[in-house]
């Protein structure tokens, strides 16, 4: 009997069933442009033996991990090699203070908050050289960087001047959690996805009280700050799905994946009983179409050619299929699926000085990608890689909900939905 | 999300069917959990290598005596040599160039310095035809330092002992050097990765041309070209003796670039490829799968016409021992398995191991069993199949790609 006691004796990451196989280290972008790091399973479960045994055995050099959890994705095994370098990273960071420049990195909503009221100087002042310079020296943020541009106005702001009396009319409702980027940077994102729904039927709505997701505060070490965002937002959440029974539409990956996965795993904040009712809008709406419940109809004289970029968190929810298969109903849409490549930024990692060069060794590959697919533009469920490529590539980015909403024939879709 | 036909499963037999099944139309999604055993193999196919401890010569004619439990009994000993010819021509057109004949094995020699019968070998492989027939006499091994992945001792020993004359000489150049500053990542999928520059790969020739001395020919790890074959030819360019390249201990390079050349090629035709994704469950009406539940799509199950189980055996999670039975997980389909735990393994590890044979039940046309009736529209193929031993019968890869193909003819006829 004492052997069934194996049965039993697996932990939350699957760190036991590591068979050493190493081909988590065949995918890593990290390992694959340096030496400094040794590499998921080096970092991740052969690692965590010994930090078991003795915690000072932590290797400072799992910081430079992206947490792109391509690790993951390619374990045959089913081991959480990343969330393994996550816990870690968590355990030696504890009671150390994040630097000034990693707080206001993390902290996307205030400074987004902050940046908003002056958006024209902020613009204006972070684009400058000087700017940079001293952002650079000072603050340790890259140089090479800009900073995405702060909108006027708050997609909020927007919404509640212009959507919100609208949105009660319609017979489906949902929620929509849109985050920092389509708050403060691009509104038009969310406008995109107000138009899109409206024009199948759904009313779409705010949550109760929606705070960062937290990914960024996760990345830079702010775990007591992320873990009470994401009790509000979880709070926010349980209130749209169970109550009002209202599915909760994201149009970032990052922010979905963390708030479906990474609040129980790394945040001890449990949102499995809402789980699957949040869900990126591109899942939720190929199923209304796959189901014949709504009909999108685009427009005739649409013609372009993209490449569809499948972002690594995007990869590891696995639901890359839903944003590919929606895009490749547009007729004029001739859609290029690149090669699933880390495209170095991963969040706030690229943004700083130390990581620069490594993000772009990293990104290389897929900007080669890219180039060679000769596209005019690409399209991607995340944000900082819309930057990461815009930047490196020159090419504009659109998330795809963005270019459906472009595609459609707004009042033949309405007129099909009986609208 | 419907489909013409859904695949569990990402290794060779999976991506092969679905290559197969795309070419001629058809809407296929492959479910794959993570990376497969592609990457522990080095280059080389085998259809039939060993029966009973000898090894095969003649494998088209070998596989005529093989019991009617054998996968390739099953396809039918008389359709062989036809799936042999468009399975070379399905991993040519993907960009998998190699030489070999389903009529005579030739020899691979492994990373442990072993002959091993071989049926395709990759064209920059060390391969032997004959072992009266050398393909040269006098070799220089060439031992990168400080390298993990080749074990250069027992490498030299064994071809030694198939008569080379062998010389062994260590190199290095800075862009290896500097990988060193983390020992625990001198593998050959790092190394790869930094040996792509036409500099990198002059300063590995100047060192061969150096050091090279006498020999016939010169033998390096396979190490090169991770996407395909043009760093090795680049680097053939720059040495003046020809050039063979040796199987490395896995992960392997030429193993990782087989898998991602044919997921390109799939992908090419259309193909979905679910990468981290695994089918948890099945829903079953009679005989018939209507659907299959995958962990990350979650609420919105996979529906199609036809479904092919490609789900590897115990290392891919495709079948399961606990500590009362052998299972096959996703639909708890019939297994061929002793049900006496005594019966699975044998002390001796190199000993033919009964849990080797071991795998999903199926019928004449590869459907498989679920309490003793076929599944209409269920086929399994590769590894996951009972009654052949990849170990000891060297027919692993083969039985992999045939009936990858022959499910693929099944389901396109209707059958």
């Amino acid at each position: 009997m004492a052997e069934r006691m194996q049965l039993c004796n697996i932990s939350d990451n699957n760190f036991e069933e590591c068979t050493k196989c190493s081909i988590c280290t065949t995918v890593c972008p990290v390992t694959a442009v340096t030496t400094d790091y040794p590499g998921p399973k080096q970092a991740g479960p052969d690692g965590e033996r010994y930090r078991l045994k003795d915690p000072a055995y932590y290797d400072k050099a799992l910081k430079l991990c992206l947490n792109c959890k391509r690790c993951e994705v390619a374990c045959p095994s089913g081991v959480h090699i990343a969330d393994i370098i996550q816990h870690a990273r968590m355990r030696a960071g504890e009671g150390q203070r994040a630097s000034l420049r990693d707080t206001m990195l993390a902290n996307t909503d205030l400074l987004g908050k902050v940046a908003n009221l002056v958006a024209p100087i902020a613009n204006a002042t972070l684009g400058l050289s000087p700017t940079k310079l001293v952002m650079d020296s000072v603050m340790a943020i890259d140089k090479h960087r800009t900073f995405p541009a702060y909108s006027r106005q708050k997609f909020t702001t927007w919404f509640k001047r212009h959507a919100a009396k609208q949105q009660d009319a319609f017979s489906n409702h949902v929620s929509y959690f849109h985050g920092c980027y389509v708050n403060y940077n691009f509104p038009k994102l969310g406008q995109d996805l107000v138009k899109l729904m409206n024009a199948i039927g759904y009313g779409v709505h705010m949550l109760d009280k929606e705070q960062c997701c937290g990914v960024a505060l996760i990345a830079n070490g702010l775990y007591k700050q992320a873990k009470r965002q994401a009790r509000t937002n979880a709070a926010s959440i349980r209130q749209s799905v169970n109550i009002a029974h209202r599915t909760v539409l994201t149009t970032s990956s990052s922010c979905t994946f963390n708030l479906r996965d990474e609040y129980p795993s790394l945040l001890d904040v449990d949102t499995s009983d809402v789980r699957d009712g949040i869900m990126l809008a591109t899942r939720f709406i190929y199923n209304l179409v796959d189901e014949e419940k709504v009909k999108l109809v685009f427009r005739q004289d649409y013609k372009r050619r993209m490449a569809y970029h499948t972002a690594c968190h995007m990869q590891r929810m696995g639901w890359q299929l839903y944003s590919i298969e929606l895009l490749r109903m547009i007729p004029g849409l001739d859609l290029v699926e690149l090669e699933q490549e880390c495209c170095g930024i991963s969040g706030t990692y690229g943004f700083k000085k130390e990581n620069y060069e490594r993000s772009q060794a990293i990104g290389s590959v897929l900007f080669k990608h890219i180039e060679d697919a000769k596209v005019e533009a690409v399209t991607t469920d995340c944000e900082t890689c819309k930057w990461q490529i815009e930047m490196s590539t020159g090419l504009p980015v659109e998330n795809p909900i963005s270019v459906l909403a472009d595609a459609l024939d707004v009042d033949a879709t309405r007129r099909a939905n009986s609208i | 999300m419907r489909m013409d036909t859904v695949i569990m499963g990402g290794g060779l037999s999976g991506l092969t069917c679905g290559i197969a099944l795309a070419k001629r139309g058809q809407r296929v999604t492959i479910v794959a959990s993570g990376q497969s055993t592609l990457l522990f193999n080095g280059g080389s196919m085998e259809l039939l290598g060993h029966i009973e401890g000898k090894a095969v010569t003649a494998p088209l004619e070998a596989i005529g005596t093989l019991p009617q439990s054998h996968p390739y009994s099953k396809i039918g000993a008389d359709n062989i040599a036809a799936l042999a010819d468009e399975a070379k021509q399905l991993l040519a057109d993907a960009g998998i160039d190699m030489e070999g004949s389903a009529a005579v094995n030739h020899w691979r020699i492994t990373p442990m310095g072993v002959a091993k019968p071989a049926w395709l070998t990759l064209n920059e492989n060390m391969r032997i035809d004959s072992l009266g027939k050398l393909p040269a006499k006098h070799l220089v091994l060439m031992c990168i330092r400080g390298f993990f992945d080749q074990p250069n001792g027992m490498l030299a020993q064994g071809l030694r002992e198939l008569g080379f004359e062998v010389k062994t000489v260590e190199f290095t150049t800075d862009d290896i050097t500097a990988l060193r500053r983390s020992p625990s990542e001198m593998r050959a999928t790092t190394l790869t990765k930094r040996l792509v520059s036409h500099n990198a790969l002059q300063r590995i020739a100047d060192q061969i041309n150096n050091l090279a001395g006498e020999a016939e020919m010169v033998l390096l790890p396979s190490v090169f070209g991770q996407t395909d074959s043009t760093d090795f030819q680049t680097l053939q360019s720059l040495v003046k003796k020809p050039l063979r390249l040796v199987a490395t201990l896995p992960p392997s390079v030429a193993g990782g670039r087989m898998q991602t050349l044919l997921r390109h090629y799939f992908k090419m035709l259309g193909g979905n490829y679910l990468m981290g994704d695994s089918a948890v469950s099945g829903q079953f009406d009679g005989d018939r799968l209507l659907s299959v539940t995958t962990a990350k799509l979650g609420d919105m199950p996979l529906r199609a016409n036809n479904y092919v189980l490609a789900t590897g055996s115990f290392i891919s999670r495709g079948l399961v021992a606990d500590y009362e039975r052998v299972y096959e997980p996703v639909f708890d389909l019939d297994v061929d398995a002793d049900g006496d735990r005594e019966q699975w393994t044998r002390f001796d590890v190199l000993e033919p191991q009964a849990y080797s044979r071991y795998g999903v039940a199926t019928d004449g046309d590869l459907r498989c069993m679920k309490q003793g009736k076929p599944i209409q529209n269920l086929h399994a193929i590769g590894s996951v199949l009972s009654g052949h031993d990849a170990i000891k019968m060297g027919d692993g890869t083969g039985v992999s790609l045939l009936t990858a193909l022959a499910a693929a003819k099944n389901i396109l006829s209707g059958k």
